[in-house]
């Protein structure tokens, strides 16, 4: 008897501190257990890093090894790609310089934060960060890797603190599209014209049923891009549905769209990893391979400088 | 001092555990911790404990606040039915306590994520986290089990169960 009251008290406090919870009544005192707690978890995350380093550099030297040469490749592949687009960029300010264009976006303005937690639960993809409100962080906010790549949004933002929901999350979606890397038109997509096999008469009236343009139209050109949305999945990773018959392959870059006002344009969430090309299935499921790994995190960068839709309001 | 060691195993699961993963999920300490002593050292201290071992692991992490209170009161309740059976040893009933109490752990807490707006898919959050946690958490119990049995007094026939009957002869 004394059980059941006991499991009915802790059951009502519970709820009651979860309602309380949800609608930011306790903001405070996580707030101040995380200030209480941070500099701990810090140190310990600190101490635990190389140790793991360590455990897996002995337990995948293989790996590592096969990872180390890959890499290099495409190390050398993406500095000619660098010098290229180097050259691009160049022109284009020229360009702009030509035109008297003002460049459309301002500078982003990036706050470091470093990683002090990351959530456990196995049903979540979360980290704590050292930065809050009171550093103009706010929830909604994109947050980046040291690189620039994107890994993930402010989902819940105390004074001092905040949880980053990471892109890896089954809660986290992102409009994003496929930059492809050569324009391939699908078979079958080419205008065709039917033409009357008996044309006899030297004056052919017109058939209604026949489509014959002297003077085509160009067709319009293929667009160099895939567009679909990203979801966190506690199996694959980052999952991202295409329309069927989308023409991509394993590396394809995968940056945001810029679609929603969510997320500003441009920035890299991964490189397609495999791809899933079934006949009957109206999408095109790939996975993908964060650009970072979202395990090792330190230090991240919030992106303040660019307001998402959801928190500018009507 | 168990309240100290719940705290210090709070910290501990969000800031060095997330680097220890087995069949993709994280042993959770404060989970296991939480079984051990209820099994161990009964229900009068279970039931300040447990529910305060929750609420501090909620506050480390993102969860709402009495989730894990709530999500561990399946524990008490199958350690108070274990200790009322005598047995020679309270390591096996432990680890069936924190296997079964993992899987209640993670359909309550998976409710209360769903309820509070987190996208829960039911057949990966079954196979890939909850029985997978059952699992890990088992075979990580011996880390807490034996300090804790360690640090605890020996039990007296009294409170090993009410159907050990003892003789004077």
């Amino acid at each position: 008897m004394r059980l059941i009251w006991w499991a009915g008290t802790v059951l009502a406090i519970s709820l009651i501190s979860i309602i309380l919870s949800h609608q930011h009544a306790l903001d405070p005192i996580e707030n101040l257990s995380l200030t209480a707690t941070a500099p701990v978890e810090e140190s310990l995350r600190n101490l635990a890093s190389p140790v793991n380093d360590i455990i897996d550099g002995i337990t995948d030297r293989g790996g590592l090894a096969r990872e180390n040469e890959q890499l290099r490749a495409e190390n050398e592949a993406l500095r000619v790609q660098l010098a290229e687009q180097q050259n691009l960029e160049q022109l284009l300010v020229e360009a702009e310089q030509a035109l008297e264009v003002k460049q459309s976006r301002p500078e982003d303005l990036l706050l470091a934060a470093n990683v002090i937690a990351q959530d456990p639960s196995g049903f979540k993809r979360q980290i704590a960060i050292n930065r809050g409100l009171s550093d103009n962080v706010d929830e909604g906010m994109a947050v980046l890797s040291e690189n620039g790549s994107l890994i993930g949004t402010v989902s819940r933002a105390y004074q001092d603190f905040a949880w980053v929901r990471l892109v890896t999350d089954p809660d986290s979606v992102v409009n994003a599209q496929v930059n492809l890397t050569t324009i391939q038109p699908l078979e079958g997509t080419q205008p065709q014209v039917l033409i009357p096999e008996t044309p006899a008469s030297p004056t052919p009236a017109p058939s209604p049923n026949v489509l014959e343009d002297p003077s085509p139209t160009p067709a319009p050109p293929e667009p160099s891009f895939v567009r679909g949305v990203a979801e966190g999945d506690l199996r694959s990773g980052i999952v991202l549905d295409l329309p069927s018959g989308a023409t991509v392959e394993q590396g394809d870059l995968v940056v945001t769209s810029g679609l929603g006002g969510n997320y500003r344009r441009a920035l890299l969430i991964g490189t397609i990893k495999s791809v899933d090309n079934q006949l009957q299935s109206p999408f095109t499921r790939t996975t993908l391979e964060p650009a970072t790994d979202l395990g090792v995190l330190d230090t991240v960068l919030v992106l303040i400088s660019f307001r998402p839709a959801r928190l500018e309001g009507p | 001092m168990a309240l100290l060691l719940a705290l210090s195993l709070a910290m501990f699961s969000v800031s060095v555990m997330p680097y220890v993963k087995v069949l993709g999920v994280t042993p959770d300490l404060v989970l296991i911790f939480a079984a051990c002593w209820a099994v161990i050292r009964g229900q009068n201290e279970a039931w300040l404990v447990v529910p305060a071992a929750g609420f501090l692991r909620d506050l480390a992490t993102s969860d709402p606040l009495g989730t894990s209170a709530l999500a561990l009161i399946p524990i008490v309740i199958l350690a108070a039915a274990v200790r009322m059976r005598a047995l020679e040893s309270d390591f096996l009933p432990t680890i069936a306590v924190v296997g079964a109490g993992s899987i209640a752990y993670g359909l309550i807490s998976m409710a209360v994520l769903g309820a509070t707006g987190q996208h829960i898919e039911v057949g990966q959050a079954l196979f890939r986290v909850i029985l997978a946690s059952a699992v890990v958490n088992s075979l990580f119990t011996p880390v807490l089990y034996l300090p804790i049995k360690w640090l605890s007094p020996p039990p007296g026939p009294a409170v090993l169960g009410s159907r050990r009957i003892s003789s004077t002869l």
